[in-house]
């Protein structure tokens, strides 16, 4: 025994096997290398295939691998290897850097020895009390026979999916367009759900309706910006790596250079200011003080649910300063007349809606839109995200926002770009959806629809809807007794043929009240517990998979290591279920259903991409556009960890040619093809929302935290993320604890009409009083329990930023309290 | 959440179990340690006085070599130290004796002090190496070190 098991790393061997791998989590989409040798072999100190000489120790910022950044596996073919996955540094997006979740890449493989072992393996069918694992043709035959029993005899909207429509780790483009293949031109069913809320629907609307797609320029341009407007979000934590290499450079005055070279002639270039729309006080504003200092930053502590009239106020005083840029406004733009007099709020109102002083709303609007010593407009860069997204009303929110955009012409030029920072990345190619799909004001709330006892049938596709849904606690609730009406007609029929057992399960559905749930993902959640069939699909570096990050930019994160078990990616599992459908139908010679049911002729990813992204260019729903049929994985693979913006424009010497920025013509997504306004009056609180507001004690507002991803799946299972938050924080004023007897550690009930759920006490000044936030996601203390049922109507978007809730202490558990730190996070 | 395999703080319990034993059994530690005897191939080595960090509330000192810069510190009463490379990109974390926690000026992460170098916030996908420290008349002897150092593939070089 030479080493303990932390203090020492093997290193790849020069030849070891390397791949680009594209960050499976967030947004930003960061650069990785892999490398993958033989267990027993290793590189040495001076000999490796980092080309890194360890036996001098290397400098701050250079190349490294940390304990998290290795793990061994063992591959379908027996053997064990190590993988090593680390920042790569000639990635344009990240330049070596990685954040504290994409670091930990290498940690989230299947590994017989950590806790990632318990990832499903083998699709698994219903059985005398529990899962079973099975082969392939045993599990689609099952469910291909029940399906198709709900297709014959009650039309395809009988069977409801909610499913990731994303890119990264559970997404990309090949699943995406395998998952829409089956559910939309093969079933054709229109009750549609999104992996994290209850409906089919888009959560930027209304930026799309005025013309304007979300995701329209560079995490460069962020560099030039001369003010960045951040609403309702938190990149240091949850867009870390554009934040801290991006974002940072610009704050501090390290891209003046790069400013000059891009701006106009004499144009004034200084270093950045930032401004936040934030209730709380966040890590990402306190670092932006520390880079930029705090006369550069500006943060609008905002009351709940008044963004639209901050955004109103200074769309009102820009308009009335004169700051606005006329020329475009009437060249490109329409609705503003009508836009600027409905949307008009006096500065001293809007101070007394939002809390925030007049000297600061006018401030902000300086910051944003008057002229610089130069002359020249500043250059805006306008980001949003969940905080608005998921706000009081999506629409209007978003609007309000897009609105202000247009008036200081902050989209198209260098430097500005209005976007949706984003959660995962993006991933987007399907049919269009079925004929009749309602629009978006008429879109069917699935989760409710499903609580409700709606459906016979229910795929839960990479996604975990009682954590990620409105009002969790009761859609978990019935979900199960709909799930145990099944379960119970499945015990009775014990060793039945799958006709037998589809024809059971069918009838429990159709005449008992039931639901038959199928279940794909990559662990058992409280899912497994309700699912009839389970499928096991595979990952990020399990498979080729092709995603876009926030700035459009399309990469091939490459396949490393071998899926657990008989584990695929979720285009191949769409193949397997539309396949057995088909044959079904083929064998009582329906060839026009069979018909329905071809085109999943697919062995790989990389079919199934050609197929969709680079198959069908305009014809269908596809962020590729008519131009993602230039797109190969040849070609991605040679343009490495740096890709290709969409829109690819060309190819050329072999090398795809993209798009920094979108709207440089001024020609935007309208009919007419000018941005169009809208007005946006203040949304009223939702009347379940007052009700709550009424009742109990707490505002509560919720987010995220930096090592936590989604639903925790991968990163409960970290031996880092996991100590430091083994359940959900619930952030709380030092005023508001004194008052009700809470210390740092311990435990609280959080209460109200729609559920409950236990909580770690942080005391902390980042919230105000009479606010509590709460960490969003947690399976173990999931705060969708206490959100309520409702979505703004005219896009189905819940508000779960809003709700309310009384807490009771409920006292310690010691190994909680004493493993966590408490220590402030701003 | 028990973690199935050596985690950081199993890792610290067997420490403190193997030195117990080390008291009582010196041979059978011997046979499980490397060339010189000592705990996991790592030299002992006196880093400073006890009684002079009780005064100062901090010292630096470097361990398990001179490119390893640490700092041991009082905190609940005790002597902890830590290595002062950040375990995101290596830049010299700071001590903030208020907050009994380190700053990294790069990018920010924060490490507390009183609890084993856990990660408070930030990039970094490890807490801050701990430096095992055990007193002897007066003297801090410095003795393992539980986590990888940063800009290493092996703590001990060569
Ligand atoms: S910033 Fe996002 S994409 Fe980059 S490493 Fe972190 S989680 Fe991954
Ligand atoms: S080097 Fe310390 S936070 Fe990045």
């Amino acid at each position: 025994m030479g080493f303990s098991i932390n203090d020492k790393r093997p290193l790849p061997p020069v030849g070891a096997t390397k791949k680009n791998i594209t960050c499976e989590f967030c947004i930003v989409g960061c650069g990785y290398t892999a490398y993958k040798w033989p267990k027993g072999t290793s590189g040495s100190d001076k000999r490796n295939a980092l080309g890194v000489d360890f036996s001098k120790q290397q400098p701050a910022l250079g190349v490294w691998a940390s304990e998290q950044m290795v793990n061994s596996v063992i591959d379908r073919d027996g053997k064990e290897y190590n993988v090593m996955v680390i920042p790569d540094q000639n990635c344009v997006v990240n330049l070596g850097q990685n954040s504290a979740r994409g670091g930990a890449m290498a940690a989230t493989l299947y590994s017989k020895s950590t806790f990632t072992r318990d990832r499903l393996k083998d699709p698994q069918v219903y059985g005398g009390n529990n899962l079973n694992r099975t082969t392939w043709g045993d599990a689609t035959d099952l469910a291909a026979r029940v399906l198709k029993k709900i297709i014959d005899n009650d039309g395809p909207d009988q069977i409801a999916f909610k499913a990731f429509d994303h890119g990264g780790g559970g997404g990309g483009y090949e699943n995406t367009w395998g998952t829409g293949k089956l559910f939309f031109k093969a079933i054709q069913t229109r009750s549609a759900a999104i992996h994290n809320r209850p409906a089919y629907n888009s959560e930027v609307h209304a930026t799309r309706e005025m013309g304007i797609g979300e995701l329209n320029t560079s995490y460069y341009d962020t560099e030039l910006s001369d003010t960045i407007f951040v609403i309702g979000a938190n990149p240091y934590e949850t867009q870390s790596n554009l934040f801290i290499m991006h974002w940072a450079q610009n704050l501090q005055g390290g891209t003046i250079d790069a400013k000059k070279k891009e701006f106009d002639r004499g144009e004034t270039a200084e270093s950045g200011k930032i401004i936040f729309v934030d209730p709380r006080v966040t890590s990402s504003i306190t670092n932006a003080v520390a880079l930029a200092g705090k006369d550069n930053v500006l943060h609008l502590r905002i009351k709940p649910g008044t963004d639209v009239t901050l955004m109103n106020a200074l769309f009102t005083y820009i308009h009335e300063k004169g700051w606005e840029a006329k020329d475009f406004i009437k060249k490109h733009t329409e609705n503003f007349k009508k836009t600027a007099n409905a949307n008009a709020v006096s500065l001293r109102k809007a101070s007394k809606v939002t809390g925030i002083s007049v000297s600061d709303i006018k401030k902000a609007a300086s910051w944003i839109a008057k002229p610089k010593k130069s002359g020249h407009r500043p250059r805006t860069a306008i980001y949003y995200e969940k905080g608005i997204i998921w706000g009081i009303k999506n629409y209007e929110n978003v609007a309000s926002i897009a609105n202000l955009a247009i008036l200081t012409q902050s989209v198209g030029r260098v430097g500005t770009g209005v976007c949706r920072l984003g959660g995962h990345q993006e991933g987007y190619v399907r049919p269009e959806t079925p004929e009749g799909m309602p629009g978006r004001k008429n879109l069917v709330v699935i989760d409710a629809e499903a609580a409700e006892g709606n459906y016979l049938a229910f795929f839960a596709w990479g996604c975990n809807p009682f954590v990620d849904s409105i009002m969790g606690e009761r859609l978990a609730t019935s979900i199960k007794r709909r799930s145990d009406i099944v379960k119970k007609a499945m015990s009775r029929n014990i060793g039945a043929d799958n006709e037998t057992m589809a024809d059971a399960i069918y009838r429990a559905c159709k005449y008992d009240g039931g639901l038959f749930m199928i279940d794909i993902d990559i662990y058992p959640t409280f899912k497994s517990e309700v699912a009839h069939v389970e499928f096991p699909a595979a990952t990020t570096m399990e498979m080729n998979l092709t995603s876009m990050n926030g700035e459009r930019r399309v990469r091939l994160s490459e396949k490393i290591v071998d899926a657990p078990g008989t584990a695929k990616p979720d285009c191949l599992i769409a193949a397997e279920i539309a396949n057995a459908i088909k044959s079904l139908y083929k064998k009582e010679g329906n060839t026009k259903m069979a018909k329905r049911f071809e085109g999943f002729n697919w062995k790989t990813e990389e079919d199934a991409f050609n197929d969709g992204f680079a198959g069908q260019g305009a014809k269908m729903d596809s962020q590729g556009g008519p131009t993602g049929v230039l797109a190969s994985y040849d070609l991605l693979r040679a343009n490495g960890n740096n890709g290709v913006q969409n829109p690819i424009k060309k190819v050329s010497n072999g090398k795809l040619v993209g798009t920094r920025r979108l709207y440089t013509d001024n020609k935007f997504g309208t009919k007419s093809g000018k941005a169009m306004f809208q007005p946006t009056p203040q949304p009223p609180m939702p009347r379940q929302v007052k009700n709550q507001m009424k009742k109990y004690e707490f505002w509560v507002n919720s987010g995220r935290v930096n090592e936590v991803w989604q639903s925790n799946y991968h990163t409960s299972r970290l031996p880092m993320p996991s100590t430091r938050w083994p359940i959900a924080p619930m952030e709380i004023n030092p005023k508001d604890a004194h008052a009700k007897g809470i210390s740092n550690g311990d435990l609280v009930m959080l209460h109200n009409d729609y559920g409950s759920i236990r909580v770690v006490a942080y005391v902390t000044d980042s919230t105000r009083s009479g606010e509590l936030f709460v960490a969003f996601g947690f399976p173990n203390s999931p705060l969708n329990n206490l959100v309520t049922d409702f979505v703004d109507p005219d896009t189905k978007i819940p508000f779960y930023k809003g709700t309310a809730a009384s807490m009771r202490k409920i006292g310690r558990v010691e190994d909680i309290a004493n493993t966590m730190s408490f220590k402030s996070r701003i | 959440m028990k973690e199935p395999q050596s985690s950081r703080r199993g890792f610290l319990k067997a420490a403190a179990g193997m030195t117990a034993v080390a008291a009582a059994a010196p041979a059978l530690l011997a046979s499980q340690s490397s060339k010189n005897g000592n705990f996991y191939g790592y030299e002992e080595k006196v880093v400073g006085l006890a009684s002079k960090i009780k005064g100062a509330g901090e010292m630096d000192f470097n361990y398990p070599d001179v490119d390893s810069p640490c700092k041991a510190v009082m905190v609940n009463g005790q002597i902890k130290a830590y290595s002062l490379l950040c375990t995101h990109k290596g830049c010299p974390i700071m001590y903030n004796a208020t907050k009994k926690a380190f700053r990294c000026p790069c990018h920010f992460s924060e490490f507390d002090a009183q609890l084993d170098g856990q990660m408070i916030i930030g990039q970094a996908t490890e807490n801050i190496p701990e430096i095992l420290v055990k007193i002897e008349d007066d003297k801090i002897i410095a003795y393992g070190v539980n986590g990888l150092i940063y800009g290493r593939e092996s703590n001990i070089k060569g």
